[in-house]
């Protein structure tokens, strides 16, 4: 079961690396989240290739359309998949759903034959401590102020990008998730 | 600008000081605050000007530092202290890590973080997006208007919509004011006092407010906001980023994405410190979006590459998508 898709995703892990595309959002394991078919193209009125089972394993392929990624399955059928048909690949939906603490959770792949190649190689991010021991800059935030856009400059980008204004409803806010309650208080008077 | 004060004698009196005319420079009817982050701030360019531009508004009696200052509700806190406060925060966090030396993307960044923000509520802050020259993968918001993107964060976008999904999320946490309330709850908590004495000895600014600025700002960076205040910049991002024409499933791709990501990974352990685990913010999500969203037009479908490419020499057009920005796990390999 694991074989030939691990392979597979060995060699599109890989090929990311040589061709140097982001660490993220690249030939990553998936599952499917809900039962759902898997489509020729994307789109809902597309042709399907096949009913995909729920839990069941894909290799994404870092194609997006909107709201429809293609993926791999295990057998090697490539189509569209709905973005939120698509869960974490299991040991990571584990993890995370541990409410986010600072614990190991294994590879970016959850295996423990693949090396993360992000987390050995000895360089870090902006950090906690790097925030801590800031001394402030002013002299820096007067060289980024200079690059502020005038609202015309901006059009003007929005222009020849081929950016329209559109009008959008707001989203409906749903239910808070159980563990954020606590965050819920009183005084959040955010929206003013 | 005006002379600085020792921030003690300062506070205690500033009141007084004005009363007693002892100091005519730093401008009539407003309360010591102002004064003290005029004087801080140390810039001539733009400060003097857009502070001149609020003092006239009101006298504020009360309140002679930070601390009183956030304890009033926060939308009493008006647009030209906000932006102050902001403009502090942003020296903190341009303190921990220098300006990407790329004028081009830097100017990019506000282009598209300049048209986004048009769309939101808050279209006249003068917003200023900066790309933090750091390998690691974060976004920051400061009161204002500032927004800031890490390199790694830039070079792990697929596209353009991604990026917009971000910098839609970080303008959300400025026109909601969600720092300075968390700014407020700090300071309400009374932990401020003792944040400012834990500090004491990497303070090299040597006033009190200043102080107190740099102890929020440390601890609300290095904190990160409620979550609560994370799921609304997310659903209201997605929304902003649609209105400025893109793709508003780039944030669920960012996300997605962000899921996979590790906090042993180094170039990933603040930003999943100090946000809601990534799937909790993609649940959120997808009950919001539902599939509302998904007959809009498609916007552009860009790369980064292909939109710097565009306003580049043709030499520099010719590589593919991602070529030019190598993953920060290659660099690394030096």
């Amino acid at each position: 079961m694991r074989g030939p898709l691990w392979h597979a995703l060995a060699r599109a892990l890989v090929a990311g690396a040589l061709c140097g595309t982001a660490v993220l959002a690249q030939a990553q394991e998936a599952s499917i989240k809900r039962a759902t078919a898997l489509r020729a193209a994307p789109g809902d009125q597309s042709a399907s290739l096949g009913e995909l089972a729920p839990a069941s394993a894909v290799a994404r392929t870092g194609e997006r359309q909107g709201s429809w990624v293609k993926v791999r399955t295990a057998q090697g059928t490539a189509g569209w998949v709905h973005m939120f048909d698509l869960g974490a690949q299991p040991a990571a939906a584990a993890g995370n759903s541990t409410a986010g603490g600072l614990r190991s959770l294994g590879g970016l792949f959850g295996g423990g034959s693949t090396t993360t190649a992000t987390s050995t190689v000895g360089i870090r991010g902006l950090s906690a401590e790097d925030i801590a021991n800031a001394q402030p800059n002013p002299a820096a935030v007067q060289e980024a102020e200079k690059m502020r856009l005038s609202a015309d400059q901006a059009r003007q980008f929005a222009g020849s990008a081929a950016l329209q204004p559109r009008s959008i409803e707001p989203l409906p806010e749903p239910p808070r998730p159980a563990s954020t309650a606590p965050a819920a208080t009183p005084d959040a008077t955010y929206a003013n | 600008m005006p002379a600085r004060l020792p921030a003690a004698r300062a506070l205690r009196a500033g009141a007084l000081c004005l009363a007693l005319g002892l100091a005519p420079a730093l401008g009539q009817a407003q309360g010591g605050v102002m004064n003290l982050l005029n004087s801080l701030g140390g810039s001539a360019s733009s400060g003097g000007g857009l502070l001149g531009a609020v003092t006239g508004q009101s006298a504020q009696p009360q309140g002679d530092d930070l601390i009183s200052l956030l304890s009033r509700s926060v939308e009493n806190i008006d647009e030209g202290r906000e932006i102050e406060i902001g403009r502090q925060l942003a020296a903190v966090l341009l303190g921990s890590k220098p300006l990407h030396p790329d004028m081009r993307l830097q100017r990019y960044v506000n282009q598209l973080g300049r048209w986004i923000s048009l769309q939101s509520a808050r279209p006249g802050l003068p917003w200023t997006f900066i790309v933090l020259d750091d390998k690691g993968y974060n976004a920051f918001a400061a009161p204002g208007g500032y927004v800031f993107v890490t390199k790694g964060l830039i070079d792990s976008c697929a596209d353009e919509a991604e990026l917009a999904g971000i910098l839609a999320h970080e303008i959300t946490h400025v026109t909601a004011k969600h720092h300075l309330q968390a700014m407020r709850k700090t300071a309400q908590s009374g932990v401020l006092t003792q944040l400012v004495a834990s500090q004491i000895r990497t303070n090299a600014v040597g006033n009190l407010v200043a102080s107190q600025v740099l102890a929020l700002g440390r601890n609300l960076y290095a904190r990160g906001l409620d979550q609560a205040d994370e799921y609304q910049s997310d659903r209201e991002g997605v929304v902003l980023a649609a209105r400025a024409g893109f793709d508003p499933y780039g944030l669920v791709a960012v996300l997605q994405g962000l899921r996979t990501a590790t906090p042993d990974n180094p170039l990933f352990t603040l930003a999943l410190a100090t946000h809601p685990p990534a799937q909790s913010r993609l649940d959120q999500l997808e009950q919001a979006m539902g599939r509302r969203l998904d007959g809009l037009p498609p916007g552009p479908e860009k790369t980064l590459a292909q939109r710097l490419g565009g306003q580049a020499p043709a030499a520099q057009a010719a590589a593919p998508a991602a070529a030019p920005v190598p993953a920060p796990a290659r660099k690394a390999k030096k």
